[in-house]
């Protein structure tokens, strides 16, 4: 696992519940875009928000399964790796590194998942 | 026993790419031309009644597939390349120039074009057509501020497209012989809703059909005489959204059985053993009316690739498509005329609303304005076959996940 920098609490375990994702914002991360922390089956993981197709939050996505499907066109990207699942999108969203530590949650912005 | 060594694929929108595609993901590895008769990179055909009217998108921004993704498929993209005829008989077909191709399954994407208006002057040179990259180019450039456009038809494409034409400073007029279109889709609540806003947004809407589109001398409009209208609509811009004739074409002159579209049985089988058809030119047999949105093609796609390489056809949820205008969003789930009864989740005319058709205690279609979650809840109950009761789901303080985890 790599140590670059401490990372960015984002939540304490529980803050966001299973199934729902949090939205945090550019300014907070200092990345391009938004970053999206999902919560699903026990596990955090983070991706771009902005899906790679149209202009949708994918924060507001539905998460089931390992995959968040965008609100806008039903695109789907695995949470993981953030590949699309299916049409309309054809790229990849970015990964971000999460882990959960001491009871919080902490985002590595621009450190890519472990796939 | 060996399977198909070479499929044509004749069309190039959506149906067509999710075959190419599907066909890939499945592990064919024989040769997949894909014959378009556009030229460019395959393209999205639902922003063109949205952000590329509106400006927003390019032609670069709609691709359904990047440029190097044909090379890395394997699929030979001959853009620029329409078919004259197909002649499964003698396992190929023919290109408009004289090209003769070798394909032991041929699967058509062809598509259709849009219906013109069967009027006097429908075909007067102001009277705009939108199914096509080329026909939004068009149009747009005549989408001035100020422009007088008269939308004929108020189902997907004329209500996007009046919006479209209204938010960009147009004087628009939007004419349909129905009070209220999109009922037995949709449901009263959400229709009515949906055809209020754009009375309220500041078009103007008017129940009735259109007799004959007249040309005023020295190029200033035209009129359109309206069915009970005393005064004619006068304006420098006609756009006609009144459906679509599926491109059989190719299928009936090969002897397919043709029939409002080609009409397909399971895995889009086609009346002759190595043609299938998919996406909007197809109609499933049984049904009355072809699927003609955009999930559909895919899922069509989808089950062509299977068909062809013998593995079983996937099965598929309830049907979905969306709408865009004024801002806001119009999702469908199922057809709402296939309920029993509807519940409503938040207040009609209240903006963002939803409405559920239930047969049973079981969830068939459900629509909504600009609530995507209620649909994606949706879906996932109807295709669950999960018994719902009214109650919950019309209690807005209640997840409705919780209904999919019981």
């Amino acid at each position: 696992m790599s140590t670059t920098g401490t990372g960015i609490r984002v939540a304490a375990v529980g803050d966001i519940e299973e199934g729902e994702a949090l939205k945090v914002p550019a300014e907070t991360t200092g990345h391009t875009d938004a970053i999206a922390v999902f919560h699903e089956a026990g596990a955090y993981y983070a991706l771009d928000d902005t899906c790679t197709h149209g202009q949708a939050s994918l924060a507001d996505g539905w998460i089931e399964n390992g995959e968040v499907e965008c609100p806008l066109h039903s695109a789907r990207f695995c949470l993981k790796s953030g590949e699309p699942q299916c049409m309309p999108a054809t790229l990849a969203q970015r990964t971000h590194r999460v882990e959960v530590r001491e009871g919080e949650v902490w985002l590595h912005p621009g450190e890519e998942a472990d796939a | 026993m060996s399977g198909p060594r070479r499929i044509a694929v004749v069309g190039a929108g959506l149906a067509a790419v999710s075959t190419c595609d599907a066909l890939r993901a499945q592990g064919y590895d024989g040769e997949l031309v894909l014959y378009s008769a556009e030229r460019g990179l395959p393209y999205d055909r639902p922003p063109l009644s949205k952000d590329v009217l509106l400006g927003k998108s390019r032609r670069e921004n709609i691709l359904l597939r990047p440029e190097q993704w044909y090379d890395e498929q394997g699929i030979e993209l001959r853009d620029g390349a329409p078919v004259r005829a197909i002649r499964p008989h003698e396992g190929g077909l023919e290109l408009a120039d004289g090209e003769l191709a070798a394909a032991d399954r041929i699967v058509l994407a062809t598509g259709g074009t849009a219906r013109p208006l069967p009027v006097p002057g429908g075909d007067d040179p102001a009277v705009h057509l939108l199914r096509t990259w080329e026909d939004a180019e068009r149009l747009r450039e005549r989408l001035l501020p100020g422009a007088r456009v008269a939308v004929i038809g108020a189902g997907l494409i004329g209500a996007e497209t009046a919006a479209v034409a209204h938010a960009l400073g147009c004087r628009v007029t939007l004419i349909d012989p129905l009070p209220v279109p999109l009922t037995a889709a949709v449901g009263d609540d959400i229709a009515n809703a949906l055809h209020r806003r754009h009375s309220a947004e500041g078009i103007g809407v008017l129940t009735a059909g259109v007799e004959c589109i007249e040309r005023r001398p020295g190029n200033l409009g035209v009129l359109l005489h309206l069915t009970g209208y005393g005064a004619p609509v006068l304006a420098d811009t006609v756009v006609v959204g009144i459906g679509m004739r599926p491109a059989t074409e190719l299928a009936e002159a090969a002897g397919l059985h043709v029939d409002n579209g080609v009409v397909v049985h399971p895995g889009q089988r086609t009346s002759h053993p190595n043609v299938l058809a998919v996406g909007d030119v197809a109609r499933p047999e049984g049904h009355k009316v072809r699927h003609e949105h955009w999930e559909a093609a895919q899922r069509d796609g989808e089950a062509a690739a299977h068909g062809i390489l013998g593995r079983p056809l996937p099965s598929f949820g309830a049907s979905w498509f969306w709408s865009d205008r004024h801002g806001s969003r119009l999702e469908a789930v199922g057809t709402m005329a296939d309920a029993e009864r509807t519940v409503l989740r938040g207040a009609p005319g209240d903006g963002a609303f939803t409405v559920f058709g239930l047969l049973g205690d079981r969830l068939v279609a459900a629509a909504a304005i600009d609530r995507p979650r209620d649909i994606k809840a949706a879906r996932r109950i109807a295709d669950r076959g999960v018994a719902v009761d009214a109650a919950a789901l019309s209690d807005e303080s209640a997840d409705l996940r919780t209904l999919l985890k019981r």
